[in-house]
């Protein structure tokens, strides 16, 4: 995307006197202001999108009065928290206590680089994509370790502590879950793994239902393994039920203890481009990335129309055992399958990879992972070393064996 | 196998708190969210039996005053249980017109200050049946929200009492206006007190020949060896512990001057008198119904006595 980018300078005949290297330089920054604003505005929309579905899930309405149904509530808070006073505690070690906050948000914005948003909305597309990812996303507890000691506190010291134990902890089953989908793909190319994931198949390569060619649907390893690697990585996000290095109830807000102002913001959104990137990266690695879950535009007419059938039969049953009509889901999908019936190129279109699906799938898996939020109860600490060790530790070793054994059953490799 | 059990109910549990939640979720409109300042709950109304009147059949929540059908008879102010109701009037001038309310009634007293705290009020509504222009009442208004300023009587020195008081001022009086009427109160007072003081040394003056007479009568009938002479003697000791009395020799005299210092006893009467009863009461009454002078200099206790007692009754009637 920078070659794309400083050829198109170049283009120009104002300014192809610049050399190579100047347009090259200039792409990159361009290409890293990008993907600051990108993350910047998802943590504004997405904090306004998880106050809204925690209080839908509460039966709360959520903000209301900042603008039409508060959709300018975090823009305000936004604004707020740049205007507030910056406090840095007396005794706090003054050096660490700065540079915290940035190694987190640095650590987690720099991952974006690696991360495909379609065939050429890349910013480097590197051999070594997704260990890349991995390792730089480990480098934020870095940053918190470093939060939480420099702000001379308790509360921030035991924050920090936990929050390096658990994500040492769940690094080793995420890690294994992980190799096992590069065992399948062959390559640590996270575009390479997108494009292993392309049309459509049988699920399970032998049960004959027409589904996506995803690594979700590769095997009944991977398919536990994906959800093993979503509880992996929102115990490494620290995201609720796995939020102890913060938990409010216990650790007043651990490793954010002594911070406000801008660096609280900061945590904040490192916080949110953390989910988003865990969920662009299960979409990549088990949703097919980019790809459209249909392979031609009559997959996508019939593809509309199952999900349709699907949403009528699941009215009728909703209907029948509550007594309610929600009309919602079936609506939309009507309209949808009606749209796609009759314009073949809106049905071409929604056939066609590209950005669009990337999106909704990072978006589903972030209301996923909001809907954990706001249902699970948070753990303790021995429960939570207890599931990474003893459960998901195992069920991922076991997932490895497995996807090996399935190829060789399916013929995919042969030794 | 407790092992794979805990697994498996951890799962099922978890996914049945996942289908609470999406219920909640997928609900539309069937939240509990009231919108406070667009929308209110309604107003409970009742029937107590009193009939059709508005005022009845609501709840009871703010207490006030229409300001300008005000007489200033601090009848409220007497009837409140718990005294929350503050009144300060000033009387009018001969030729001052102040105004009549709607009942066509002359407003003879200026009010400065009505206040009502309404931290101390307890809702008993027992302020407005004494009304006698029905000018203060109960309100359903339960939120209290206004946006003029109410609290004008209060100094910067009682904003730290005023935190944990709800005053609201309904006299329209600014506080200088206030300050000049106090000022020219003041003012007749001193010339109603300096009156007094005249008026006090004549009859001091009469008192005094009186005695002489009644000396000389003494003296004329000393043979008659008097006998009533004794208990005043014997009630002489107790009055000249007072600090004013020891000057004066006569212990017929003694009556008439300690009228000077009596306002200070009547005043305390006021707080004993919720206490019902003090050991000086009978010691001080005989004196103040000998002395002709005593109702005229006590005037403005006087008043305030007066409205206990009043305040009393309608309790009990109440």
């Amino acid at each position: 995307m920078i070659q794309l980018l400083a050829n198109w300078i170049l283009s120009f005949d104002i300014l192809s006197g610049m050399g190579n290297s100047v347009a090259w330089g200039l792409s990159l920054f361009i290409v890293a202001a990008l993907i600051f604003v990108f993350v910047a505005a998802n943590a504004i929309v997405l904090v306004y999108i998880e106050r809204k579905v925690s209080a839908f899930m509460q039966v709360r309405l959520g903000p209301m009065r900042v603008g039409k149904f508060g959709t300018l509530q975090t823009v305000a808070d936004a604004l707020k928290l740049l205007q507030k006073e910056d406090i840095i505690p007396k005794m706090a070690d003054k050096v660490l206590f700065i540079i915290g906050p940035w190694v987190i948000l640095v650590a987690s914005v720099v991952t974006f680089a690696a991360i495909p948003f379609s065939d050429t909305l890349l910013a480097a597309n590197m051999n070594i994509g997704l260990f890349y990812v991995v390792s730089i996303s480990s480098i934020v507890v870095l940053g918190i370790v470093m939060a939480g000691w420099a702000s001379n506190n308790k509360w921030s010291l035991y924050g920090a502590m936990r929050s390096a134990a658990q994500i040492i902890s769940y690094e080793i089953p995420v890690g294994i879950t992980l190799i096992a989908v590069v065992a399948v793909v062959g390559s640590l190319n996270l575009q390479t793994m997108i494009q292993a994931q392309a049309g459509t198949g049988n699920l399970f390569h032998w049960i004959p239902i027409p589904l996506p060619n995803w690594f979700i649907f590769h095997s009944p390893f991977l398919f536990i393994a994906a959800f093993v690697y979503l509880i992996g990585a929102t115990a490494e996000i620290n995201r609720t039920p796995f939020d102890i290095p913060e938990s409010e109830s216990e650790l007043v807000a651990g490793f954010m203890t002594e911070f406000s102002g801008l660096r609280w913001a900061l945590f904040f959104l490192s916080e949110y481009a953390n989910a988003t990137l865990v969920a662009l990266l299960v979409s990549i690695i088990f949703l097919g990335g980019w790809q459209s879950p249909f392979a031609d535009y009559e997959g996508a007419q019939i593809g509309f129309s199952v999900i349709t059938l699907v949403a009528i039969m699941w009215t009728l049953f909703v209907r029948a055992k509550t007594g309610r009509l929600s009309v919602y889901p079936l609506g939309l999908s009507l309209v949808i399958t009606i749209a796609a019936w009759l314009f073949p190129g809106f049905a071409i279109w929604m056939a066609s990879p590209g950005i669009f699906w990337m999106l909704m799938k990072a978006g589903t898996i972030i209301f996923l992972l909001m809907w954990f939020r706001w249902t699970f109860p948070r753990l303790r600490v021995d429960q939570l070393m207890y599931v990474s060790w003893k459960v998901i530790l195992p069920l991922s070793l076991i997932n490895l064996m497995g996807v090996a054994i399935w190829m060789w059953l399916t013929g995919e490799i042969q030794f | 196998m407790s092992y794979f059990s805990n697994i498996s109910s951890a799962i099922t549990t978890l996914v049945d708190g996942m289908k609470v939640t999406m219920g909640y979720f997928v609900r539309p409109r069937e939240h509990v969210t009231l919108q406070y300042p667009d929308e209110v709950w309604p107003i409970p109304t009742r029937n107590i039996g009193v009939g059709e009147i508005e005022s009845y059949n609501t709840i009871r929540s703010k207490l006030v005053v229409d300001f300008e059908d005000c007489i200033g008879c601090k009848a409220c102010e007497r009837a409140c249980p718990v005294n929350c109701i503050n009144i300060e009037t000033f009387k009018a001038g001969p030729e001052e017109d102040i105004g009549t309310t709607k009942n066509d009634t002359k407003i003879k007293l200026r009010v400065t200050s009505f206040t009502i705290d309404m931290s101390e009020c307890m809702f008993c509504d027992l302020c407005t049946h004494p009304c006698p222009e029905n000018c203060i009442h109960m309100t359903p208004d339960y939120q209290f929200i206004s946006n003029d300023n109410v609290r004008l009587d209060v100094t910067p020195e009682e904003r730290w009492r005023d935190r944990d008081h709800l005053i609201y001022q309904f006299s329209k009086v600014l506080p200088i206006e206030r300050a000049q009427r106090q000022a020219e109160a003041d003012k007749m007072a001193e010339a109603k007190a300096a009156a007094m003081e005249a008026k006090k040394a004549a009859a001091e003056k009469a008192a005094a020949a009186k005695a002489e007479q009644a000396a000389r009568e003494a003296e004329q009938a000393q043979a008659a060896a008097a006998t009533p002479e004794e208990p005043v003697a014997s009630t002489a000791p107790v009055i000249t512990d007072t600090p004013a009395a020891p000057a004066e020799p006569a212990p017929m005299d003694i009556p008439t001057l300690e009228s000077a210092p009596e306002p200070e006893p009547v005043d305390k009467i006021e707080i004993p008198l919720e206490t019902i009863t003090t050991p000086e009461i009978p010691e001080v009454q005989p004196v103040s119904t000998e002395t002709a002078a005593e109702p005229e200099t006590s005037t403005e206790p006087g008043t305030s006595i007066e409205p206990e007692d009043s305040s009393k009754g309608e309790t009990e009637n109440g």
